[in-house]
Order: structure tokens, then C-alpha cells, then sequence
């Protein structure tokens, strides 16, 4: 026997007390640990090329579009390595419900930038030559049943054709894989020639410019430098990391990390008082062993020790069962955000904050019990009396 | 001191006073309380409940520090001896037995009889054998897998005399060890402390109220008619037996 078993056993001494208050720390970790994944998707869902990659959109909204002729415009500025462009379709196939996140874009240099979508080389070339070719993710081929040669119908829920239609025929010309698990294999692009040119309106324009700088390029610098280009212009422009752009995009929605942080300081504060109330009940009830121990030659400190070493353990089961819950959650959350937020995971690092937040939580659990155990007078606690 | 010419002085308490605050009120425990036991002796301390028979254990055994004047132990003065000090030192050389044994719950009467052994640098399997060893002296070895609450009350009270030999310890200060047993348990359990007193030499100091375990007692302190007649230690040390 040592400190250890002698903590493991009194952890269990109350079955019922310790599995409510682990199952609190267990949604709290949960809690944690999937907004954890949904904020790894808001600053890590671009593979390590994003570094180098920029965007640069309307000032005002993302909805206005841009003169496709600002595009050999920022490829002069230096630093600019290549620039290419590309246009939300707002597409979904047969029923609004099924949204799809749907592109048009550059078919000469968007995949060039793109290099974490691996497409074989002969399927890339197949699509650049038919107009209405589709590059779909292998996702989507899976869900869908489709291959290449099917023609397909997608619905736009923004752009109408020239014929007055706002369903659009594609021939599915290539199927991707993604080579980033931080990637997703649930968009489609297609050719912005064949969408320019069958748009009943706003012709010559894109949603977004993306330049690729080269590497010892200023990012500021470039950014700067092509914003200032067009201040004068119809189309003033904004330009950011992709990174930061994607951020902002599901901060229109809501500022998720904002809400990330008082989620998890509510819930920690919540999880601090129920597991500190645990901790201080438990001392009580065990006031006269404690003192008991204390008689037999154990030091204060051994008792502190054995209290946080239960602290840890209840907070330790709670957060595995937590983060274990999250993550198979995060299955179906990264399936059903896969079209806006791709890249929803847990990071490794990840565990080993909530592993520091453990440690940290049991000690300030722990504080209380350490409190009394530090001032218990052994001869009042056995009962003794004059 | 000692006025024994083959014994040396195990327990000494020279011109103790003790007192505590209750509310506004100073409360005197002990006035100028002088006592001395010398090794091997079996003490039984009676007397009326508020006398401070278990405060006197308590300062000998270190649990509680007197107001003013010395406790000698062994040679050893622990009065001025600092908490984690007097917590190793208790480890070492005292045994205790109360009259709720308080042993832990969750372990086994084996378990519960290592308990003081951790404080040692025995391993695991000396450990185990030490505590087999105190538990078949006490004629628990067979119950060494049980948990407390499988056990009586007798055999809870021999599992916590097993707890406070197993480090051989040279004084066992009881405090009521039979106040919750039944006639004939509280016997067994008597005996068993005179044995250790008789055959293993422990010097024994016991607080009881009961006349019948005073026979054990190879010295009867009767601490009402003690203080009353203001005795010295060598005066106490010549009390005969009740």
C-alpha cells in the first residue's frame, strides 16, 4: 500500500458523490474540449501553404463583388508570387437543405495554390478542357454515389443563368482527395469562365482575390500595398492572411473564440465550486482519521497530498471521459460543418491543457481541505476533553 | 527523575500547566501537575470525567503541548519540539489506542496495520510482515483480509492495539480502550495489554473508568484523590495498587 492506492480507494469511499461529480467534470471537459475542436477549425483549417496565401475582398462585404481586372493588378506589386481568384456559387443539389460549398474559380492557377487538394494530373487536365467540368471531394462522390462522367444539376440560391434558370449543369470531371487531415473532401469548384460567361449579371467580377506571396515576402507590406492600390477605386478591397479571412468569416456569425472563453471560465468556475465543495465535504466527514493519521506520525503534508492526489484522480476520470465523448462528437460536428468549417478536430496540444488544467484545478480544490487539515488540533478532533 | 534504582524514568511531567480559552473564560486544566512512570510500568489513570485524564495523555503523547512547565519522554523533552518534529518522533516512539479505534474504512485490518509503517524506510514486503506479525499477537491474523466494518468491536479495538505495536513502539497511551466493549471483549483486550506490558516491556499508560481494568494496571493513578492531596512524583510513584 502506498499514498497513492491509500488515495485511490478513498476516492471510491463515496460511489454515488464521486460519479455525480465526475460526470459534472466530464461535461465540463466536454464542453471544453468541443469548443476546442471548432476553434482549431477557425485558426488551423488551411493547410501550412496558407502562410503565404492572402485575400483580398470587398471592403464592405464579402456579398460585392470585385473587377476580375484587379487580378493583373495585384500580380505587379512585389512580392506577389501569382494571384488567382474565385466566386461563392451559394449551390445545393435538388432540395435548399442540401447545401453544398460550391466555387468557381481560376482553373489556371487555383490549384497550383491549392496543392493540399491532390487531383490526378490527367482528371485535372480533363476538367480544364470541359467548360462545365466539376471537381468534386471524395466525400462528396461517397455520399452522392457520383463518378466522373455523371452529369449533374446544382441549384444556386444567388446566381441566375441566361436562361433565366438558377440550376446549373455540371459534368463531374475529377474527384479529389485532401492531403491535410486539416483539409475537407466536401467542396466542388468549377471553371469561373464557364460561370462568367452564363451568369445573367454582374459579369467580370469575382468574390475574392487570392495572392500567394513569395517566402520572404512582408505580409503586412503586400497586404498594405495592394489595399492602397485600389482605395480610390469602386471596388475598395480589404486584405488579410486566409487565415485571419476564414476567421472572420464565422465571426460574422458569431465571435466564436468570445464565446469560447466565457463558455469555458463559466463552466470551469462552475466545475472549481462543485468539485471544491466535494473536496471540503469529504475532509470533514474525515476529520478524525486525519487526526487519527496525524497521531500515528503522518505529516500534515502527506494528508494535503493525499487530499490533491483525489483531486486529481476525480478530475482526471472526469476530463478523459470528457475529452473521450468530445472527440466522438466531433465526428458528427465535423460531418455536419464540414461545408462551412472544415478542419473541426481536437489538437494534441489540447490534452496537454486540459492535463495543466487539472493539475491546476486540484490544487486550488484543494486549498481549503489543506487549510483545515494544517490547523486540526489532534487532541480536539479525537475528542479529547479537560 | 528517577528514584527507581533499576528503572530509568520513561515518562516525566515536571510542574505542568495547562489551560484554554472558552469564550471569555480561561479554563485551568492542570495546576503545577508534576508525574513520573518509569519504564515498563502498566499506569492506569482513573478519575471523574474533566479532570483532564486525556489531556495528560495527550501531552505525553505529544498530541497536545502543555502551557507552561516540561514533558520529558525517554529522556527527551518534546514540549519545545516543533510540529513536523513531534510528528516524527510520535512516529517513532509512541503507539496509540482510543477508545473509537478510528481505523480507516477502506482498508483491510492488514492495510490498516501497515498504515504507521509507510512513515518507515521498511519496503513493501517488510512492511507486509511486520503487519502480519502484529496482527497475530493480537490474534487477528486470520482476519488480516477484512475490512472494518466485517469485523466486531473487540476485534476492530485488537486490530488498532495491532496498529499501535507494529512499529514497536516503547509507549502505548491508551485512551479508553475498552469504554465500548462488553465485559468479556474488553478481558481479551485487557489481557492482550498486559501482555505486551508483561512480555514485551512496553511501558502502558491508560485512561479508564473502569475498576475492573485497573487490575491489569500494575499502578492505579486515582487522579481526583491525586490532585486533591497535591502529591509529588515520588509520592505518586508509591500509590499502591487499588
Amino acid at each position: 500500500m502506498n499514498i497513492f492506492q491509500l488515495a485511490w480507494r478513498n476516492s471510491f469511499r463515496k460511489k454515488t458523490r464521486f460519479s455525480l461529480t465526475c460526470l459534472s467534470v466530464m461535461v465540463a471537459f466536454f464542453l471544453f474540449s468541443l469548443l476546442a475542436g471548432v476553434n482549431h477549425a477557425l485558426t488551423t483549417n488551411v493547410s501550412s501553404d496558407n502562410q503565404y496565401r492572402l485575400m483580398t475582398s470587398h471592403k464592405i462585404s464579402l456579398a460585392r463583388s470585385l473587377p476580375v481586372n484587379y487580378q493583373q493588378k495585384i500580380s505587379v506589386i512585389q512580392g506577389v508570387d501569382n494571384v488567382s481568384y474565385a466566386s461563392w456559387f451559394g449551390g445545393f443539389f435538388q432540395d435548399e437543405s442540401n447545401q453544398l460549398a460550391v466555387l468557381a474559380v481560376d482553373h489556371n492557377s487555383y490549384f497550383e495554390m491549392y496543392d493540399e487538394y491532390n487531383i490526378a494530373r490527367e482528371q485535372l487536365e480533363q476538367w480544364k478542357k470541359t467548360r462545365t467540368g466539376l471537381i468534386i471531394g471524395q466525400a462528396i462522390a461517397t455520399k452522392y454515389g457520383w463518378k466522373i462522367g455523371d452529369k449533374i444539376p446544382l441549384s444556386s440560391s444567388i446566381w441566375m443563368n441566361k436562361e433565366g434558370s438558377f440550376t446549373w449543369y455540371f459534368t463531374v470531371s475529377a474527384i479529389y482527395q485532401s492531403s491535410t487531415s486539416a483539409g475537407d473532401e466536401k467542396r466542388m469548384f468549377f471553371q469561373h469562365v464557364y460561370f462568367d460567361k452564363s451568369r445573367a449579371y454582374a459579369r467580370n467580377t469575382v468574390s475574392w482575390f487570392i495572392p500567394k506571396v513569395t517566402i520572404d515576402a512582408d505580409l503586412d507590406g503586400v497586404s498594405q500595398q495592394i489595399d492602397a492600390l485600389f482605395v480610390n477605386a469602386n471596388g475598395v478591397t480589404r486584405t488579410t492572411t486566409e487565415q485571419v479571412f476564414i476567421k472572420e468569416q464565422a465571426q460574422q456569425f458569431v465571435d466564436m473564440a468570445m464565446v469560447i472563453k466565457i463558455v469555458v471560465i463559466a463552466v470551469f468556475f462552475t466545475l472549481l465550486l462543485i468539485v471544491c465543495n466535494t473536496m471540503v465535504q469529504t475532509n470533514r466527514e474525515r476529520l478524525n482519521e486525519s487526526a487519527m493519521m496525524k497521531a500515528l506520525g503522518f505529516s500534515s503534508g502527506f494528508l494535503v497530498a493525499q487530499v490533491y492526489l483525489e483531486s486529481v484522480l476525480l478530475l482526471a476520470i472526469g476530463a478523459l471521459f470528457g475529452c473521450l465523448f468530445a472527440q466522438l462528437s466531433l465526428v458528427y460536428v465535423k460531418e455536419l460543418f464540414a461545408d462551412f468549417l472544415p478542419g473541426i478536430a481536437i489538437n494534441p496540444s489540447h490534452y496537454i491543457t486540459v492535463s495543466v488544467l487539472v493539475l491546476l484545478a486540484a490544487a486550488l480544490c484543494s486549498l481549503l481541505p489543506a487549510f483545515t487539515l494544517k490547523r486540526l488540533t489532534i487532541s480536539h478532533s479525537l475528542g479529547a476533553k479537560a | 527523575m528517577n528514584t527507581n534504582n533499576h528503572k530509568n524514568t520513561a515518562i516525566e511531567l515536571s510542574e505542568i500547566n495547562k489551560s484554554y480559552q472558552k469564550g471569555s473564560n480561561t479554563v485551568v486544566v492542570h495546576d503545577n501537575f508534576n508525574l513520573a512512570i518509569e519504564e515498563g510500568e502498566f499506569v492506569a489513570l482513573m478519575g471523574p470525567s474533566g479532570l483532564g485524564k486525556s489531556t495528560l495523555l495527550h501531552l505525553i503523547g505529544g498530541l497536545d503541548s502543555p502551557t507552561s512547565g516540561s514533558v520529558t519522554i525517554a529522556g527527551q523533552r518534546i514540549d519545545s519540539l516543533s510540529e513536523a518534529k513531534l510528528t516524527l518522533w510520535r512516529a517513532e516512539n509512541i503507539g496509540f489506542i482510543f477508545q473509537s479505534h478510528h481505523l480507516l474504512p477502506v482498508l483491510t485490518a492488514q492495510g490498516n496495520v501497515e498504515l504507521p509503517l509507510l512513515l518507515t524506510p521498511l519496503n513493501k514486503n517488510e512492511r507486509q510482515q511486520h503487519a502480519a506479525l502484529a496482527l497475530r499477537l493480537v490474534g487477528m491474523e486470520e482476519r488480516a483480509k477484512h475490512l472494518p466494518k466485517e469485523l466486531s468491536g473487540g476485534q476492530e479495538q485488537r486490530v488498532a492495539i495491532a496498529r499501535a505495536i507494529v512499529s514497536d513502539p516503547k509507549i502505548i497511551l491508551c485512551d479508553e480502550p475498552t469504554g465500548n466493549l462488553d465485559r468479556k471483549t474488553a478481558d481479551e483486550i485487557l489481557t492482550l495489554l498486559a501482555i505486551l506490558n508483561k512480555d514485551y516491556g512496553k511501558t502502558i499508560v491508560m485512561v479508564t473508568h473502569d475498576l475492573k481494568a485497573s487490575e491489569y494496571a500494575s499502578r492505579v493513578i486515582n487522579l481526583e484523590q491525586y490532585i486533591a492531596e497535591g502529591k509529588t512524583i515520588e509520592l505518586c510513584k508509591a500509590e499502591v495498587k487499588v
